[in-house]
């Protein structure tokens, strides 16, 4: 995506620099007119005092004095910038440089712009000026003024500085604006053609970071890492998905040889009957399979505590004992339960019990007949460490890490029934608590799970 | 003949409930949708009521809900596909008797609506008698015939909330819920073996049998026929 001048003009980071550079030129302008109005006004007020003090100077009670005087007055020059004119009562020269007396200023009144032709030059010459008129007893007219030429040059000098900021200003803003604006604009278009090829199923696209500090990058870097999580979330749930499909065919292919020899070979209602129940042992095993999976899932997503109390630690092993004594003792396996001090901690009870008592079944299960199982409840320190050890074939120090994964079973259990998912209930259920869990290999399998007070 | 009114709004599920509850000698009221429900809990007529929780146009929960605050005291039955532990918090807490998860087997929902309709009064005997069997809540002691029979504090209430809900089906999971208050079973012959264990005690192989294995359903305490 190539981005064309216009594109660039219909942005809306090129609009504000637009507009900004406006407000900008604005008061530049504003504040140049102010500078120029002030100047001007002070300039003119100046020029007006000087040629009302020179009027008085020169005036005088009779024309020949006065005209003497404006000689004088008109003499020293250099800067050509001195008017002065004495007229008769009919407007005739009578002194000065002045061809005759300016139409439409008034004697005695306050000083003003006029139009006068000078003619002490090679010749006769237009000027602006600014000029008093002063009514001498004799009747004749003094007329003093000063060339405008100073402030005419004032004010060029302002429009040049004007135009020499301004221009500048207003072009350099514009292409900053239209700088950022491009590369915004990049960028944007950048992320949002990974974003899209994210929105298509490319989880591993990554928006672009440039390992600086401003805003973009950050922003670029958090929403990474927020990908980053989502990818793992979406493997594990895919891994999930294959899993419980495998899981689940197992089950429900059996059922469907069962209803299906039931329907073909049954040839009495017994036979029917046992067919049937043979199904709905699978079916139930599947629906047990979907039942603790939600479970793991609300366990693990689940941010409330609500259902937390103080759970007496002792006496919950020593439930989950009384629970699976008679099992043990079915099975021919030396049950020993001991726990003794007390451990207050803080919990959900039935979670609790729900996670020792899946520790104790599997070592139950996976114990061979004749063999031993403990289970304590002992302190150390703050802590309280529940323990479940058993003599069965125990966990390869390799599939440690593993037996917690949904569905995972140890190589050497593969023969015994099972969802594969005791286990990774119990760490959704420690994890949720914040406690630790432990594989260790004792005599066959040992677990510990160990509370922080 | 006790009257269930049913509101469920999936059809062949209410067909199979329907029938199921009829056969056993229910008369059974179906509402279909959650409205034509509420209208029907209201008139209270029903001894006891079965309710959807995810219903179309208004939650199960909202119908239990209305129907307690005018003062319906018909025991409730909540059926659901939540079978979250919240949920099921949330639904004993809008004024559910009992709550049972989707996908259920038929034998669980009747075991359930029995136990509902014949919930034992709260009597202030201190001893219950089944046939021969004598429980002493007092004394913590148990009786057959002339036999005192030691029992474990679990085995005790096992017998004691079998002896008040006798010639009941009960199955696993109401046991396991009601004698040990937990809500999970980790493997179904937990029960079976604790059962086991009491049967010993109570039934010796020269006695009539009391404790029934109802096979694939669950457990029934019957006093022995007279001899």
């Amino acid at each position: 995506m190539r981005l064309r001048l216009p594109d660039v003009v219909r942005t809306t980071t090129f609009r504000w620099t637009l507009a900004v550079s406006g407000a900008f030129a604005a008061c530049i302008l504003l504040m140049f007119g102010f500078v120029y109005w002030r100047t001007q006004s002070y300039m003119t007020a100046s020029i007006d005092r000087l040629i009302t003090e020179v009027a008085n100077v020169v005036s005088a009670p009779d024309a020949a004095s006065t005209a003497r005087r404006l000689a004088d007055h008109l003499k020293t020059d250099p800067r050509h910038v001195k008017l002065g004119g004495l007229f008769d009562q009919d407007g005739h020269r009578i002194a000065g440089n002045m061809e005759s007396p300016p139409a439409n200023l008034l004697p005695d009144a306050v000083p003003r712009f006029v139009t006068v032709f000078r003619v002490d030059g090679p010749q006769r010459e237009e000027d602006i000026a600014r000029a008093v008129a002063r009514r001498l007893p004799d009747g004749s007219m003094l007329v003093m003024g000063h060339d405008a030429d100073e402030l005419e040059q004032f004010s060029r000098i302002v429009e040049d500085a004007l135009l020499l900021g301004l221009v500048p200003a207003l072009c350099l803003g514009l292409a900053a604006g239209a700088l950022l604006s491009l590369r915004a604009q990049r960028r944007i278009g950048e992320v949002n053609r990974r974003v899209q090829r994210i929105v298509a199923g490319d989880l591993r696209e990554r928006l672009p970071a440039h390992g600086t500090s401003d805003p973009f990058d950050e922003l670029a870097r958090l929403v990474n890492r927020m990908l980053d999580d989502i990818e793992a979330l979406v493997r594990s749930l895919k891994g999930v998905g294959d899993d419980i499909a495998h899981d689940l065919r197992t089950p429900l292919t059996r059922v469907r040889i069962a209803l299906e020899r039931g329907r073909e070979k049954a040839g009495n209602l017994d036979e029917l009957r046992a067919a049937a129940d043979q199904a709905i042992a699978g079916l139930d095993q599947s629906l047990s399979i979907v039942t603790a999976l939600l479970r793991i899932a609300e366990i693990e997503h689940s941010r409330r505590l609500a259902g937390f109390g103080d759970v007496q630690l002792a006496e919950l092993v020593r439930e989950v004992g009384e629970l699976y004594e008679p099992i043990a003792e079915d099975k021919d396996i030396d049950f020993a339960i001991d726990a003794g001090g007390d451990a207050t901690v803080r919990g959900d009870r039935d979670l609790l019990f729900e996670a020792i008592a899946n520790l104790v079944d599997n070592a139950v299960k996976f114990t061979p007949q004749g063999g031993r199982v403990e289970l304590s409840m002992r302190r150390v320190g703050d802590e309280a460490v529940v323990r479940v050890g058993d003599t069965g074939p125990g966990i390869a120090t390799d599939e440690r890490e593993l037996v917690g994964r949904r569905f995972y079973r140890a190589e050497k259990s593969r023969s015994h029934p099972g969802l594969g998912l005791g286990l990774s209930l119990v760490t959704a259920i420690v994890k949720l608590h914040g406690f630790r869990f432990t594989v260790s290999s004792g005599p066959g399998c040992v677990v510990e799970i160990t509370t922080h007070q | 003949m006790p009257r269930v009114l049913l509101i469920e709004d999936d059809r062949e599920t209410a067909n199979e409930i329907v029938a199921e509850l009829e056969s056993r000698g229910f008369d059974v009221d179906w509402a279909a949708s959650g409205i034509e429900g509420l209208d029907r809990a209201r008139a209270d007529e029903a001894d006891a009521m079965v309710v959807d929780r995810m219903l179309p146009g208004i939650d199960g929960l909202t119908i239990i809900e209305v129907v307690r605050k005018e003062q319906v005291t018909a025991p409730v039955l909540v059926l659901s596909a939540l079978g979250a532990v919240d949920d099921r918090v949330r639904g004993l807490r809008a004024g559910g008797d009992d709550y049972l998860t989707k996908p259920f087997a038929l034998v669980e929902l009747v075991a359930r609506i029995e136990a509902l309709l014949r919930r034992p009064t709260e009597s202030r005997d201190t001893t219950l008698r089944v046939g021969p069997l004598e429980l002493d809540l007092l004394e913590r002691t148990a009786l057959r015939g002339e036999r005192q029979i030691e029992l474990l504090p679990r085995e005790f209430r096992l017998l004691e909330y079998m002896m008040r809900r006798k010639d009941q089906l009960l199955t696993r999971a109401m046991l396991f819920e009601e004698v040990w208050n937990y809500k999970f079973v980790p493997r179904s012959n937990l029960v079976d073996v604790h059962m086991g264990r009491l049967r010993r005690k109570i039934d010796r192989p020269n006695e009539q049998p009391m404790i029934h294995n109802v096979r694939g359903e669950g457990f029934v305490l019957r006093a022995p026929p007279p001899a």
